[in-house]
């Protein structure tokens, strides 16, 4: 058997699963953007455009879309802040630090369904602890359910993304970190340069790779994600928490119009397809001017 | 005191406070439900913070396992977790052997269009996924659960664990051929035990996304014969009149494997995860 052959047998089952499970699904949701599909019906027409046409007057659409795009821009600026400080105080060799690294990423491995529920419980009013710690600081007249009020809950929602995701950031930044030459740094401080300017000219050009990775892969996860918003608002209060994954959800298995919710899907794509391509552009061109 | 000590000591000082601060955020939660757990229901609604020892109880525990379905759906996950794992490993150690030891044309378009599906809205893919799995007669099935999320973990185990292979040697795989190895035997005997601890990351990956899991299984779940731990939290917190200290030993008992498989792959994990981008430029 020739050696071609060979790689081809190897990959066959994994493309086989793809093919049916991804490939298939995914040119079938695009064809079916353009239909009245609905679950509880058996047949459905061709409509054109009319699912887009509908998108542009939905008001739930924008609100979703606008709110998708906010919670990821927000989420993933302050994990990369929040990561970056996380990871510059692991670095330092002090008493405790090797027991910390070890214990600080479990809230990444947890189900966030887990996740949901303990912030939840958290914020329930009179018993959960926001409340009792508010309460106790002679705050007692902030007593509500957190995620239940249109005016926070959207921060909630921010507070879930960061427990879960910013110490993997940390411990991801770390790793790169360390893997800096340590003559680099004794260099410059022979030189004169203070903390912060070391930071700039040797730390973040030194682990930027690190974050092209871990910035590209959590824009895709946060603005795909479902389960956060789903669980513990379901998008509410009045749409203050919706986001475009849980819209379309809702949309496919609560209201059966997945011809709708399919076109709504097919828009989440595009404009992560538009991201990829900008995003990969501008890190090339910084790659060829250096 | 000499400025090179006073910045250390300021540095150390910085370094504790992010520690306190970041603790308090991370780990109290967890250590909050933990609690929670082993209060009798007075307690957990009293609003106070402590307990006194007299109000500690296993009780919470005793429902949850011996009231409630909840061990039956945590059996259904530990099965349905397994078979993912089992399957996934057994598919993308195959593809990404083939990746790294074989020309196969358009490898590198192959490599990126596996990766790309990453960009595909969940969403979106489980309409048509439902389609399938009912029209394969799947529904309500273990097996139709594992191959949807499968294909949750697929993309990126290829990714990594060619990433892995890539980094052995090609010469180790050579000599063994030589020596009239087949390629199940050189993948079995050579290549699996130097590439274990990357395919200990991949397996941990997708028992931990397949526990987890909620999208999914909510909707190819119908019946008790296939939910799991993760539809039974969202149903136990949703009820009307909710009881959280027996919630709060449901979310417990649902954290715990995932918790003790991490302490076996811990460091390891972000290497494998963010594949090599560790090494800088």
């Amino acid at each position: 058997m020739k050696e071609r052959h060979k790689g081809i047998i190897l990959l066959l089952p994994a493309l086989l699963v793809m093919a049916l499970f991804t490939v298939y699904p995914m040119v079938r949701g695009v064809t079916m953007s353009f239909t009245n599909a609905n679950i509880m019906r058996k047949t459905n027409d061709f409509v054109g455009l009319e699912n887009y046409a509908r998108m542009l007057a939905d008001e739930v659409f924008w609100i979703s879309l606008r709110q998708s795009v906010s919670l990821t821009v927000i989420v993933v600026l302050l994990q990369l802040v929040f990561g970056l400080i996380l990871a510059s105080a692991m670095t330092q060799k002090l008493p405790g630090m090797g027991v910390y690294k070890s214990i600080i990423m479990a809230s990444w491995v947890i189900p966030v369904a887990a996740t949901v529920t303990m912030f939840k419980f958290m914020a329930q009013p009179d018993i959960g602890l926001i409340n009792i710690l508010l309460r106790d600081l002679g705050f007692a007249g902030m007593n509500k359910y957190w995620f239940g009020e249109p005016q926070v809950a959207f921060t909630f929602i921010i507070l879930l993304h960061l427990w879960r995701n910013v110490p993997f950031y940390g411990v991801a930044f770390l790793a790169a970190m360390q893997a800096i030459p340590k003559d680099y740094y004794e260099a410059a401080q022979i030189d004169g340069a203070n903390a912060l300017q070391r930071f700039l000219a040797i730390t973040l050009p030194g682990i930027r790779n690190m974050i092209v990775v871990m910035v590209t892969i959590h824009v895709l996860w946060t603005f795909n994600n479902f389960d956060f918003v789903y669980l513990s608002t379901g998008g509410g209060p009045i749409n203050r928490t919706d986001v475009l994954p849980v819209y379309v959800y809702r949309k496919s298995w609560a209201s059966y119009t997945v011809g709708y919710a399919a076109s709504m899907g097919v828009v989440m794509l595009i404009l992560l397809m538009i991201y990829f391509v900008v995003y990969t552009r501008l890190f090339e061109r910084q790659e060829t001017n250096r | 005191m000499s400025a090179t000590s006073r910045q250390k000591l300021l540095s150390a000082f910085l370094s504790y406070l992010v520690v306190f601060i970041s603790l308090l955020f991370f780990i109290l939660p967890m250590l909050w439900i933990v609690y929670t757990s082993f209060r009798n229901t007075d307690a957990v609604f009293s609003g106070q913070v402590l307990t006194e020892a007299g109000n500690l109880t296993l009780e919470n525990y005793n429902t949850i396992l011996s009231v409630t379905d909840f061990p039956r759906y945590f059996l259904n996950t530990v099965i349905i977790a397994s078979v993912v794992t089992l399957l996934s490993l057994i598919c993308s150690i195959m593809a990404a052997y083939g990746l790294s030891r074989f020309e196969v044309r358009g490898k590198n378009a192959l490599i990126m269009s596996i990766f790309s599906t990453q960009m595909f809205p969940q969403v979106l893919l489980i309409i048509p996924m439902y389609l399938v799995i009912t029209t394969l007669r799947l529904l309500d099935t273990v097996l139709g659960v594992v191959l949807g999320q499968i294909i949750l973990v697929l993309p990126f185990q290829i990714w990594m664990l060619t990433g892995y292979f890539n980094n052995i040697p090609r010469e180790i795989d050579d000599s063994a051929s030589i020596d009239g190895c087949n390629i199940g035997e050189r993948l079995l005997y050579i290549v699996l035990p130097i590439a274990a601890p990357g395919i200990a990351v991949a397996a941990f990956f997708s028992f931990v996304v397949s526990w987890g899991d909620y999208l999914i299984v909510s909707i190819i779940s119908q019946s008790q014969r296939t939910a799991t731990v993760t539809l039974v939290l969202q149903r136990l917190s949703a009820a009307l009149l909710v009881r959280w200290g027996q919630v709060a030993a449901a979310v417990v008992l649902t954290i715990v494997p995932t918790i003790l498989l991490f302490a076996f792959v811990q460091t390891r994990l972000v290497e494998g995860l963010t594949g090599g981008a560790v090494k800088g430029e």
